[in-house]
């Protein structure tokens, strides 16, 4: 008897586990030539629709940002009415995190899925055209288009003299500031050199917030991730110095680039910035009111805004700080599209979206209220910024073109850690950057 | 009857196959077979354009290795791993083994503590670095303040994981946190297997209780140690999740763990053969280690 | 003299008892604390420990704005419910044989199960996509399973080989004896007596799959498929800020139900650890 009992047990268990297998099949997205029942599903659903499914064109579009709430409504928004107006295209968003969506990618070209159009960091574009996921944008957009655009913002696009990716809004690394603290503190306008900054730190960092908690006077994001070694590499533009060289190869024995070091050094020893920060943890102590200034995108203010709603009132923005000697030029940050060319057909949808993508129409609302920037193209010269932009407008074209080179988030990487080490490690600063070389000839080689 | 006898032997065999087939297919697929690949892939010149375009790497003499030495990267690396490996496993037995020794003295209430205990160990990897790094937040962590307490408001800015010094820590902290549990119900599990009567006789022959500790609780739990141990090294060897949450290898490369360099050069910079490279050392230091251990176990 | 050394060790034993409990405990209240913040109140330095304006907004949030969040925990209980099943007949399976019948290549196989759950998964990433995409299981809650079951199997294999080992072959040896097949000696008496051991390694393997990270955010693409790690890292650790109140929420709720659930099979699951891991 007992044992009849569990023989029935083990059946059932036998049962649940092919139930549930056959479950898991239908979770699974239908695949053409996948497994025979799909092929028939296939077939039957393709016999049904057949006239207007020959000239369906599926985008697949890559996007990090649809998932984060700031950005989630725009997204949405733009699939939605893209799709109404352009009937036979379908965007198809393919997710994944922000630091995994490249790699991403690339496994899923590996296994000869292409995507046809990644949005993302300028700073993606050349490790993508390295690994052949990137094409040529005159492949794909036409002429007139791409000649709205400013050429010296095209200009940071071009590996090999070809154009790889386009933006669709810039921002260089701008200083964002606190007029209230500023106003508290005695001071009526930003700072324009890293002395004024200094200077007006020294009092500002006597200041408490009415919580009776610290205010950080100056913040410059130097935590372990790609895109803090960027804006570090802003830092030393602005300070006229160097990263690269014209053909691609390390060049850091500049004043411009230990003077940045060294400013972060004092920076630390006196306080005024918060420890290995994130870009999104400076913005969440601007948000609260307990940093003064920092350099960040311009679409950081989307995250401050996420914080505090209020962050409209007091937050302004300027310049990027300059030298005696330097012209304080910038790093170009863009939200850029690279394009992948698979084909005729997609392309054209892919051209279509794209001009869909960056045009006043799509554009305005979002670039004036939900993430601030500056446009890339002449036409929409024309456009109201968001008032949080004023300040800085005109920054946006004083950039430096950085030379494009496959390795250069790792090397980003290897500058926070550099950073990270005349600061929180409190190393010397000609030794750390000694050490900083031996590792960065490793990554550029 | 020898005749009969082959039979069952054949039958036996084909019986075996059968019911090992599944795991042997499993494990040589997802597991055997990409070792190998990467382990090929470390001594080429590998990176994201050969594996979209499908071109093979290219043998670069030992150039993903060299360069790792050069930089001292992976020096770095495997002295991060080990101490964080062996600090953990420790500290996980050290608490284990108390914390089980209490439960197990009939205190009052043991079941229900028992079942506390295992919490931490229930919350998922990557929810445990996120209590942590907002304990550890820097500038309204609860750490921070629990420091200003302690020291009489003389270190006012604490910050865990910030510091190249305490960083690792920091991250220790979090993988005790996560995983003495498990050791502790383990142990717990083997000392409720020692018989009463070994103990009993044992204090009648006048031991006290470190004696009996020494001579009777340890021995007859070796098994368990060295089960749970062994568990815990490889567990912490494989640990990426929390220092990836947490620090993502800074400040200065003071938490950048083989885990994370490899997964640093495979995966941010695409070079998968220097990522393989890191993985092939890194599985070579494990697989010594655990020789070293089962070694050390068998001898005495 | 001996009654003063006991006592005295038991304050001891007490207060170290103490001290290792608010190490575990603790910072799950404060979890749960933060939870009940507003923003700005969670920001605020020295932190609260009463809170100040109590709101349950984050948790609103949660089941009305954020609700994404709920379609990754049910895909993680699917996921994690299936590699368990899958892993537990693999894993037994082969434990069965590796226990009772003595073939030359069985030491081999013991060998090779018990290294590769020293492999780094990260070192078998890159393969193990391409593996699935060849067989069209990438991006599919099947892959993923499949993926999961070939990590978690060689562990528990171990560990149910330990429990086989533990139970005597006599019965079996009579069965056979008397005619019973060896399918039969497997499913009528050698399954039933491990049954406390089955569910041990079920739990075990439950919390291992539960707990995965790196294979679902290799292996899965569509947003509606993540599971728990993988979307909690994706919506909520997002470039932009960092929301920590609703992290914490986030946290809350994701525990909950694994601690009742565990709560409810702790038992078994100290009593298989005794009954079998621990002797094997």
């Amino acid at each position: 008897m007992k044992v009849k009992i569990k023989k029935t047990l083990s059946g059932m268990l036998a049962l649940t586990l092919a139930l549930s297998v056959a479950g898991c099949n239908s979770g699974k997205k239908p695949n053409p030539s996948n497994s025979k029942e799909s092929n028939v599903e296939n077939s039957v659903a393709s016999s049904v629709s057949k006239s207007d499914s020959e000239e369906n064109v599926n985008l697949k579009f890559a996007n990090y940002a649809i998932l984060e709430s700031g950005y989630t409504d725009f997204w949405n928004g733009v699939k939605s009415d893209f799709e109404e107006k352009n009937q036979g295209v379908t965007i198809e968003y393919v997710t994944a995190p922000y630091g995994e969506i490249v790699n991403t990618i690339i496994n899923m070209a590996a296994a000869g899925n292409k995507i046809d159009l990644l949005f993302g960091e300028n700073s993606w574009v050349p490790g993508l055209v390295d690994s052949g996921l990137a094409s040529p944008i005159d492949e794909i957009l036409s002429e007139e288009f791409l000649s709205s655009f400013y050429p010296s913002v095209l200009k940071d696009y071009e590996m090999d003299g070809k154009t790889y990716g386009i933006p669709m809004y810039i921002s260089p690394f701008l200083l964002y500031y606190n007029k209230d603290i500023l106003k508290e503190a005695g001071f009526d306008n930003p700072p324009q050199t890293y002395d004024e900054m200094l200077s007006m730190a020294e009092k500002i960092s006597t200041l408490k917030t009415a919580d009776g908690n610290k205010i950080y006077a100056f913040g410059q994001t130097t935590a372990s991730v790609p895109v803090s070694g960027a804006s570090l590499n802003a830092l030393i533009f602005t300070m006229g110095g160097d990263l690269l060289d014209a053909q691609g190869k390390l060049s850091v024995d500049n004043e411009g680039f230990k003077e940045a070091f060294a400013l972060l050094k004092t920076l630390e020893e006196k306080g005024y910035n918060p420890q290995n920060a994130k870009l999104k943890d400076l913005r969440n102590l601007f948000a609260l009111g307990q940093l003064a200034m920092y350099y960040d995108q311009s679409w950081g203010f989307n995250g401050i805004n996420s914080i505090n709603e209020n962050a409209n009132n007091f937050i302004a923005s300027a310049a990027p700080l300059k030298t005696a000697t330097s012209k304080g030029e910038s790093l170009l940050q863009a939200h850029s599209l690279i394009l992948v060319n698979n084909g005729e057909a997609s392309a054209k949808a892919l051209d279509t979206f794209v001009q869909y993508l960056i045009s006043n129409e799509t554009l305005e609302n979002y670039l004036q209220n939900v993430t601030p920037a500056y446009p890339a193209t002449t036409t929409m010269e024309s456009l109201k910024l968001n008032p949080a932009l004023d300040g800085a407008k005109g920054s946006e074209a004083n950039v430096k073109s950085q030379v494009q080179i496959p390795e250069i988030s790792n090397l980003h990487l290897e500058l926070a850690s550099l950073a990270q080490s005349v600061t929180v490690n409190n190393m010397d600063v000609d030794q750390a950057i000694e050490q900083f070389k031996v590792k960065a000839n490793e990554i550029v080689k | 009857m020898n005749k009969i006898l082959r039979n069952k032997r054949t039958g036996d065999a084909i019986f075996s196959g059968l019911f090992l087939l599944p795991i042997i297919l499993l494990v040589g697929l997802f597991i055997v077979m990409p070792i190998i690949q990467s382990v090929i892939m470390s001594f080429q010149d590998y990176g994201a354009r050969n594996l979209i375009s499908g071109k093979p790497g290219t043998w670069n003499n030992f150039e993903n290795y060299k360069s790792l030495f050069r930089s001292g990267l992976i020096a770095n690396s495997i002295g991060i791993t080990l101490r964080f490996v062996a600090i953990v496993v420790f500290f996980e037995f050290f608490i284990g083994i108390i914390l089980a020794l209490i439960l197990n003295s009939k205190i009052k209430g043991a079941r229900f503590l028992r079942s506390l205990m295992m919490m931490p160990w229930v919350v998922p990897t990557i929810v445990s670095a996120l209590i942590w790094m907002w304990i550890f937040q820097p500038q309204y962590g609860v750490f921070k303040a629990l420091v200003e307490f302690l020291s009489g408001g003389a270190v006012d800015n604490f910050a865990m994981l910030n510091n190249p010094q305490t960083a690792l820590w920091g991250i220790i902290l979090a993988a005790l946190w996560k995983l003495t549990p498990l050791m502790t119900l383990l142990l717990l599990a083997g000392l409720s297997n020692i018989s009463e009567d070994l103990l009993e006789a044992a204090t009648i022959d006048g031991a006290n209780k470190f004696k009996l500790f020494w001579k009777i609780i340890l021995p007859s739990l070796k098994p368990v140690i060295k089960v749970s141990v062994l568990m815990a090294i490889i567990e912490n060897f494989k640990q990426f999740p929390l220092f990836w949450t947490m620090t993502g290898g800074g400040p200065d490369g003071a938490t950048e763990t083989l885990a994370v360099l490899s997964y640093r050069e495979a995966f941010v910079s695409f070079n998968h053969g220097s990522g393989a490279a890191v993985t092939t050392i890194w599985l070579l230091i494990m697989i010594v280690i655990v020789i070293l251990f089962n070694m050390a176990f068998r001898e005495d | 003299m001996k009654q003063n050394k006991w006592s005295a060790l038991k304050v001891i034993s007490r207060i170290v008892l103490l001290i290792v409990f608010v190490f575990l405990l603790f910072p799950l209240f404060w979890m749960l604390l933060t939870s009940f913040k507003t923003n700005m109140e969670a920001f605020r330095y020295p932190p609260t420990f009463i809170v100040e304006e109590a709101t349950l907004q984050n948790y609103v949030n949660l089941f009305t704005v954020n609700n994404d969040f709920f379609v990754y925990y049910f895909n993680n209980f699917k996921v994690s419910g299936l590699t368990t099943l899958t892993t537990l007949v693999v894993s037994i399976m082969a434990a069965y044989v590796l226990s009772r019948y003595k073939f030359k290549w069985n030491a081999a196989l013991i060998v090779l199960i018990t290294a590769s759950q020293m492999f780094p998964l990260v070192s078998r990433l890159i393969s193990l996509y391409s593996t699935l995409t060849h067989y069209n299981l990438i991006d599919s809650h099947f892959g993923l399973i499949l993926a999961m079951t070939a990590s978690q199997a060689p562990f528990t294999t171990m560990l149910m080989t330990g429990f086989f080992d533990g139970i005597p072959r006599d019965i079996e040896e009579a069965a056979y004896v008397d005619g019973a097949g060896r399918f039969k000696s497997f499913f009528s008496i050698a399954l039933p007596l491990t049954k406390s051991g089955i569910l041990a390694g079920g739990i075990f393997t439950f919390l291992q799959a539960w707990d995965d990270y790196l294979h679902a955010v290799t292996l899965i693409q569509t947003d509606s498929f993540r599971t728990l790690s993988a979307g909690i890292a994706l919506r909520y650790l997002g470039e932009l800020s960092y929301d920590w109140t609703l992290i914490n929420t986030i946290s809350i709720i994701g525990t909950i139900p694994m601690l009742l659930l565990f709560f409810f099979f702790n038992k078994y699951m100290i009593k298989g650890i005794v009954a079998g891991a621990v002797k094997g």
